[in-house]
């Protein structure tokens, strides 16, 4: 037996040194991984921009999904505690809200001036009262429908309807990877549940499928699927593993030698190099233990409420660090409860989700901030729609297209900056309006791009990003 | 850098021709000044001026896009200096006083355009031109609303057949093809070898690879016709129609989940997918297929079977959420989503893009677009009901037909005489009335769920008092002396207590009894035993709350008597199978009054009968009264009355002694979903929308086509309806519009179609788009000939494909010569074949194919891929990883599998399956590692791997001749002494599982050549 194993580990080598030979191996990946369908040339240093310089290299968003509630976070509205109780609202339900208009309802949380610039934040967000000097606000954003599913496609792919490619996507498509060896879009959802519409809110549309979001699942032993064979089939583990992929790529790159200058071929070949490499990093990216116990703590992994948004905080840290462009962590599944969604009560359900992020929250920013990567990065966060000032059943509050609020913070940002006012009950934009298509097309400008200039031909149409819309917030841009 | 060049295409060539006129401007001002009358301002105004305007203000305020909201045209001289309704819009010289300068610095408050404030460069240069008097050289009034241009259009051209060039006796398609060839000074490439040509002709009709067998069978079958027999041997076998399917799939976005928040599966979806693989192996011809998708319901109200066909209009996503909370933007966008599928899928247009404004490129005008909204404005996704057997459906047609009559009280049909027949039946069998014995309550036998008081009266009925809660449950237990019941009777009855004297509780005196039970608790038992109610009827039914309500099963339905308030009614409940009573036996009763706002019953009485059935029925007050008169001396009305009455019982009982119906997951005007059964009574009021926007309504649109198109061909633009005709004849309409042998569109869309899915490009190379943003045919005479072909062949898609696949042209090796790679980089001339990757479910299949695992069976529900459980809310948890793929019916082919709209399977995602969001007439070919790693690790592959080995370990005894098995299945080949002695090693060392691995995603697997 042991002289058989041995003479086939000879044939193969044999074959491995003997098949084609012209080939430049490895040092091949790079070029080729340039070459791979859909990812046509991405720059690999982008500071240049692809339409003028860029500012920001890597994006973290932050996304609140389910509405949260402005008037209730970072939205203060002192005129809502003179007419709570009175029934001013719309008389007849408008397209989207659940239930029926109540009355007008105060925050049942203090409010507080923080920082320099005297950021009103409630008392939900105590952690990131502190970090407000960092922030810059959108405090008129709007959007076109009060419905979860098109809202959500609505601040992730710019259109109502689903089947469009997300801006993760569209970033990926526009930029390509800073690193080989890890995606470069990648989604973090909630551990408890997928948000509205599933994943095609990460989905690449009708962009070549690589550039969709790849979910991570960061508490799972597997979190990225598919990365390493199933321990049952021990036949694709290990040495087996590793020596059948060397074979598989000679046998391909033989293949590939017999029919020259096929790209496709060639890229085929290239992907296979590259997974093995990308195998290697994401073991090591998911791998926290290397974090210290101060990082831990800070980002609240050593507490219940904060340990699983936390978590992923610090994952999308270690991942844009080690060259993912784009991270999207997502807080709130679907659903009734465990969300930004809340209808029943929001002096019960607004706190625990609260303290869920806000800590990890101001973490992120602080150790993106200290280890120098903010100067860099550009962290978002968001959420689909904003919620009514007037009461649902009693002390809920329904969907409310309206107005909400986005905050950004980082490369290329005017901290402190704000923009935009609701009107005096947070029910509409009162000055400053801004749509996702702004945010958007604020977003790519910083990247280096020119959202109109970023399009992709299908249905008759040039697509972007930003529709035909968009117009870039300067007024928040340092 | 492709996708940064292609911008849009009129924006870019206007900024190129100014550029260039600008550049050469200066210089023809110095060489011969005041020539062509360009001066500074005109310069001014064409550089820094006009690309503003265009870009800013033509889409709402220009003859281009038939766009002059407030009557202003932007884009000629006159159009600003008469202005719209505020008079001109500019004042030249005058920036301040010019409405166009204030609207657009957002000065005024009433008075802001566009939408969006312009860049403030842009206000400081269209100010400025105005300071400097506004010079502008447009004079000529602009084309209209079409110009005459866009209808100049390859795709728009009546279909000719254009002569075939002359190459010799060849099929027709080389001809074209070599004589482009030729002109080019290329030669084709050679024939493939026959191991090459049968896995490419099997994946391209069959998606599936041929097996060893027939591989070496078709190698060594030097008869002339072998090839001929081959591809009539594929386009016959019913694998054909599941791989031909899939791409009208992805065509028209067919999924069998909504998508959206709640993401829900559609049970009965399954049936559309049976009927276009039926469909596709019948060969029906295209433009039958058109019409019955469209409209089976019209065109073959005979072959009700083919209800099935109308799965077509539900093949898209659905917002459930927003089809309850926000139902104008919900039908608005799912009207415009049928409408972008049904255009691209069957006439490759983009109507959808004129949904704001005029189509920008092609001659499409938002009228169109909305005609187009109002062909589909009287349906509604769900699950439709249909009889499979015709018979079966007339019965039920007749019955219903007969229903509806009796309940309209229509003499016409009630009094024909074989309705009339029925009736005296009727009166023969029915005898004398039956005796009720009224049942008597002990008190503690009597409860109300919520709290009212049930109180007992001398004449044994009971009244409700006391409290009065919003609902009810009323439950009463008694025993009785009859040894079988077979009705009961509930009278409800007026008391001076109740409002209005009741029945009812409510202020109006109304009631709703939303459910009535019947049970028999036998002694010693406190559980009682339910009696099926067969047939319930009352002496009058409130519209819309009709006695079967309460014995429907459905809380939220009831029976109802507004307005005969103040006067006492009855309802009679005959039992399915009359139970026989035991001694001991106690009756229990319920009456479930669930519908809220107190509609109670205040009074009522219960009685039993062991009466033959055909005697308990309660008939309407006028019915009995004529009942009374002999036969001969009844008035018209008296037996109008009667008859209505009997045939309506006859009717009914009629409809439930039918087999049940099936269903299938479509739109129509009466569909059922998770909402309910949602009726469309007519179809919604369409307008044209400004900008799109529903709340800018403009005229009212009736249902239409494409105007452009239709003038050419000379086709309806607009379907000439009357509004008694069912919404229904509106999609025949639309679809007689497609199907017509004039329309040049459809029969070049299909036949291009065809071509792509042979080629992996169509001829032009975006299949669902034919207009000028599309792309123009390599070969337009080619596609023309072929589109003749397909439409002169009776639409037989199958002829077709036995054209192509006969030609030279698709036998042709996919190894280039030198020459063909300098000359046609691309191939679009088609020298020589091109190789490419398998696609996702060809991927799929061949897999299992291989690894001699593929389960054959055909139709029937489809196979999940993953185990469901309860989501937070409708959406369901999907885990692909959790899959037996030892299942039955695990292993069936990729069409059978159940695909999820918004939660893909990460198989097929990695392999480019595409988003059914939207549609799909191409599919991606993407590589990335990530789709390495699914490939060499996801358990499907490695599943079948396993079992691939297992069998062939068990078929053949050494290792050399399992290997050579296992590469001959995958790659139709004998493996080199190299590759056998390399692979062998590695079955040694680490299993042949290993092997088999490599090779299912080894390149020569991976691509077709």
């Amino acid at each position: 037996m042991e002289m058989s194993k041995h003479r086939a580990r000879t044939a193969r080598r044999e074959f491995l040194a003997q098949a084609g030979g012209g080939f430049g191996g490895l040092a091949a990946i790079h070029w080729l991984s340039r070459q791979l369908p859909g990812a046509e040339s991405p720059l690999p240093e982008l500071n240049g921009g692809l339409h003028h310089p860029a500012k920001v290299r890597r994006v973290i968003q932050l996304f609140m999904n389910g509405g949260a509630s402005p008037m209730d976070t970072f939205d203060y509205k002192p005129e809502l505690e003179r007419l709570h109780g009175e029934m001013i609202g719309p008389k007849e339900k408008p397209e989207g809200f659940t239930g029926a208009v109540g009355a007008v309802m105060k925050s049942p949380f203090e409010f507080a001036q923080h920082g320099e610039t005297g950021r009103w934040v409630s008392s939900v967000f105590p952690h990131q009262a502190e970090i407000v000097d960092d922030l810059a606000f959108l405090m008129a954003m709007t959007t076109k429908t009060n419905v979860h599913g098109p809202a959500s496609y609505m601040m992730n792919t710019g259109f109502l309807l689903p089947g469009f490619p997300c801006m993760g996507a569209w970033i990926s498509y526009a930029l390509g990877s800073i690193s080989d060896n890890l995606p470069e879009f990648v989604v973090l959802p909630d551990a408890r549940g997928l948000p509205y519409n599933q994943k095609a809110n990460f989905s690449a549309g009708f962009l070549p499928a690589r550039h969709q979001g790849t979910v991570v699942n960061a508490g799972s032993p597997q979190p990225v699927p598919d990365l390493f064979a199933d321990s049952q089939y021990r036949f694709a583990t290990g040495e087996a593993d590793a020596d059948t992929m060397a074979l598989l790529q000679r046998i391909n790159q033989h293949h590939s030698e017999e029919r020259p200058s096929d790209s496709d071929l060639l890229a085929q070949l290239a992907s296979g190099e590259l997974a093995a490499r990308m195998q290697l990093s994401a073991l090591e990216v998911f791998d926290l233990t290397s974090e210290s116990e101060a990082t831990h703590s800070a980002y609240g992994l050593d507490q219940s409420e904060t340990e699983e948004f936390g978590r992923r905080c610090l994952l999308a840290r270690r991942l844009i660090e080690r060259g993912t462009r784009f991270v999207q962590v997502w807080s709130g599944p679907q659903g009734a409860v465990n969300n930004w969604d809340n209808h029943a009560d929001i002096q019960k359900e607004l706190p625990p989700i609260a303290r869920n992020v806000d800590q990890p929250i101001a973490a992120l920013i602080r150790d993106l901030k200290s280890c120098g990567l903010l100067s860099d990065t550009l962290v978002i966060w968001t959420t689909e729609f904003g919620r009514t000032p007037f009461a649902q059943s009693s002390v809920g509050r329904d969907h409310n297209g309206g107005t909400f609020v986005t905050w950004l913070a980082g490369a290329g940002i005017k901290a402190g900056a704000s923009y935009g006012r609701s009107d005096d009950l947070g029910y509409q934009t009162a000055e400053g309006k801004t749509y996702c298509y702004d945010l958007h097309a604020t977003i790519l400008h910083l990247l280096g791009i020119d959202h109109q200039r970023l399009t992709y031909l299908t249905g008759g149409i040039d697509r972007r990003l930003t529709d035909v819309h968009g117009h870039v917030v300067h007024e928040i841009l340092a | 850098m492709r996708r940064f060049c292609r911008a849009r295409a009129i924006v870019v060539v206007c900024v190129v021709v100014y550029i260039v006129s600008a550049g050469l401007g200066s210089f023809a001002i110095g060489r011969a000044c005041g020539n062509d009358g360009k001066d500074e301002g005109t310069l001014y105004f064409r550089e820094q001026v006009e690309p503003i305007l265009r870009k800013r203000c033509y889409g709402c305020h220009s003859h281009l896009f038939g766009e002059m909201e407030g009557g202003l045209t932007l884009d000629w001289r006159s159009g600003w200096e008469a202005g719209g309704g505020r008079g001109p819009a500019i004042a030249p010289g005058k920036p301040e006083e010019s409405l166009l300068i204030r609207a657009i610095s957002y000065t005024d408050a009433v008075l802001q355009m566009p939408d969006v404030k312009l860049p403030d460069e842009e206000i400081s240069a269209l100010t400025e031109w105005v300071r400097r008097g506004a010079p502008d050289p447009r004079t000529a009034k602009p084309e209209g609303l079409i110009a005459a241009d866009a209808t100049d259009w390859w795709s728009l051209k009546p279909l000719v057949r254009p002569p075939v060039p002359d190459q010799g006796e060849r099929n027709p398609i080389d001809a074209f093809i070599l004589n482009r060839l030729e002109s080019k000074g290329l030669s084709p490439a050679d024939l493939a070898d026959r191991r090459t040509l049968i896995r490419r002709v099997t994946f391209d009709l069959h998606g599936l690879p041929p097996t060893m067998d027939e591989t070496d069978a078709f190698a060594a079958d030097h008869r002339d016709d072998a090839y001929d027999s081959l591809v009539d041997r594929l386009l016959d076998s019913p694998r054909y129609g599941e791989r031909w399917a899939r791409h009208w799939f992805d065509t028209i976005h067919f999924a069998e989940s909504h998508g959206f928040e709640h993401d829900v599966f559609r049970p009965n979806a399954w049936r559309y997918r049976d009927y276009v693989i039926d469909s596709f192996n019948r060969d029906t011809p295209w433009d039958r297929f058109i019409r019955e998708q469209l409209a089976a319901d019209i065109f073959f109200p005979d072959q009700p079977e083919l209800t099935v066909a109308l799965g077509y209009l539900g093949a898209g996503p659905y917002d459930h959420s927003a089809a309850s909370t926000a139902p104008m933007s919900f039908e608005y966008l799912d009207r415009d989503d049928l409408v972008t599928q049904t255009m691209g899928a069957f006439v490759s247009t983009t109507a959808n893009c004129a949904r704001c404004h005029a189509h920008k490129f092609d001659p499409i005008t938002q009228e169109d677009y909305y005609a187009l909204q109002a062909v589909f404005a009287g349906i509604g996704k769900g699950d439709v009901l249909f009889d499979s057997d015709s018979a079966i459906a007339a019965e039920r047609r007749r019955w219903k037909v007969l229903l509806a009559a009796a309940e309209e009280g229509r003499a016409d049909v009630l009094l024909q005489p074989d309705n009339l027949a029925m009736v005296a039946e009727w009166e023969a069998a029915h005898g004398k009335s039956a005796v009720w014995r009224p049942l008597n309550f002990e008190p503690n036998t009597l409860v109300s769920s919520d709290g009212a008081t049930l109180q007992r009266l001398e004449d044994g009925s009971i009244l409700s008092t006391g409290t009065r809660p919003d609902k009810d449950i009323v439950t009463v237990r008694t025993g009785t002396e009859l040894s079988r019941v077979t009705a009961i009777r509930l009278e409800v009855l007026t008391d001076d207590s109740l409002p209005h004297t009741g029945p009812g509780r409510q202020d109006n005196g109304n009631l709703h009894l939303s459910e009535f039970q019947f049970e028999i608790v036998h002694p010693g038992s406190t559980e009682g035993e339910a009696s099926t109610i067969s047939q319930a009827t009352a002496d009058f039914d409130q519209a819309g709350w009709t006695i079967r309500h309460a014995i429907d099963g459905n809380d939220a339905t009831a029976w109802g008597i507004h307005p005969k308030v103040g006067e006492p009614h009855q309802a009679v409940f005959v039992l399915d199978s009359p139970p026989k009573i035991e001694p001991g036996d106690t009756l229990a009763i319920t009456l479930k009054q669930l519908h809220g706002r107190s509609h109670l019953i205040g009074r009522f009485r219960l009685s039993v009968t062991d009466g033959p059935p055909e005697d308990v029925v309660t008939l309407p007050a006028d019915a009995l009264v004529a009942l009374d008169v002999s036969t001969g001396e009844r008035t018209t009305e008296q037996q109008t009355a009667l008859a209505a009455a009997v045939l309506r019982l006859r009717a009914e009982q009629e409809l439930q002694g039918l087999p049940s119906q099936q269903g299938v997951y479509a739109a129509a005007a009466k569909a059922e979903s998770e909402r309910g059964v949602v009726i469309y009574d007519a179809p919604r009021e369409i307008r044209v929308l400004k900008r799109g926007d529903l709340n800018q309504p403009g005229e009212v649109v009736g249902p239409g086509a494409l105007t452009a198109v239709s003038a050419i061909v000379d086709l309806p633009a607009r379907f000439d309806l009357t509004e008694t005709q069912p919404e229904a004849a509106r999609r025949a309409a639309l679809a007689e519009w497609l199907a017509d042998t004039r329309n040049p569109l459809t029969w070049r869309s299909i036949a291009n179609r065809m071509w792509h899915y042979h080629f992996g490009r169509g001829l032009c190379d975006t299949p669902s788009d034919f207009g000028h943003m599309g792309g123009v045919p390599s070969h337009p005479e080619l596609l023309d000939w072929l589109a003749c072909e397909l439409r002169d062949s009776g639409g037989s898609l199958k002829h077709l494909l036995r054209l192509i696949c006969m030609s030279e042209t698709y036998r042709r090796t996919s190894r280039p010569t030198e020459q063909q790679v300098n000359i046609d980089p691309e191939n679009r001339l088609l020298a020589r074949m091109s190789r490419h990757r398998l696609d996702a479910d060809s991927y799929y299949d061949a897999v299992l194919s291989v690894s001699g695992r593929l389960d054959l069976t055909m139709g029937g529900p489809g196979i999940q891929h993953f185990s469901t459980s309860p989501g937070a809310q409708l959406t369901p948890v999907l885990d692909y990883n959790d899959f037996d793929w030892d299942s039955p019916g695990a292993t069936r082919r990729a069409v059978y599998r159940v695909v999820w709209r918004g939660i893909p399977d990460p198989l097929f995602d990695a392999l480019d399956f595409p988003d059914l969001g939207l549609t799909a007439p191409k599919r991606g070919f993407s590589v990335s590692a990530l789709q390495a790693l699914v490939l060499r690790n996801n358990r499907f592959v490695l599943h079948h791997a396993e079992h691939m080995a297992r069998q062939i370990e068990l078929m053949e005894a050494t290792c050399s001749e399992q290997v050579r098995t296992v590469v001959r299945r995958s790659w139709l080949r004998d493996p080199t002494p190299l590759e056998a002695e390399a692979l062998m090693s590695l079955a040694e060392e680490h299993g042949l599982a290993a092997v088999c691995r490599l090779l299912l995603n080894s390149n020569e697997f991976l691509f077709v050549e």
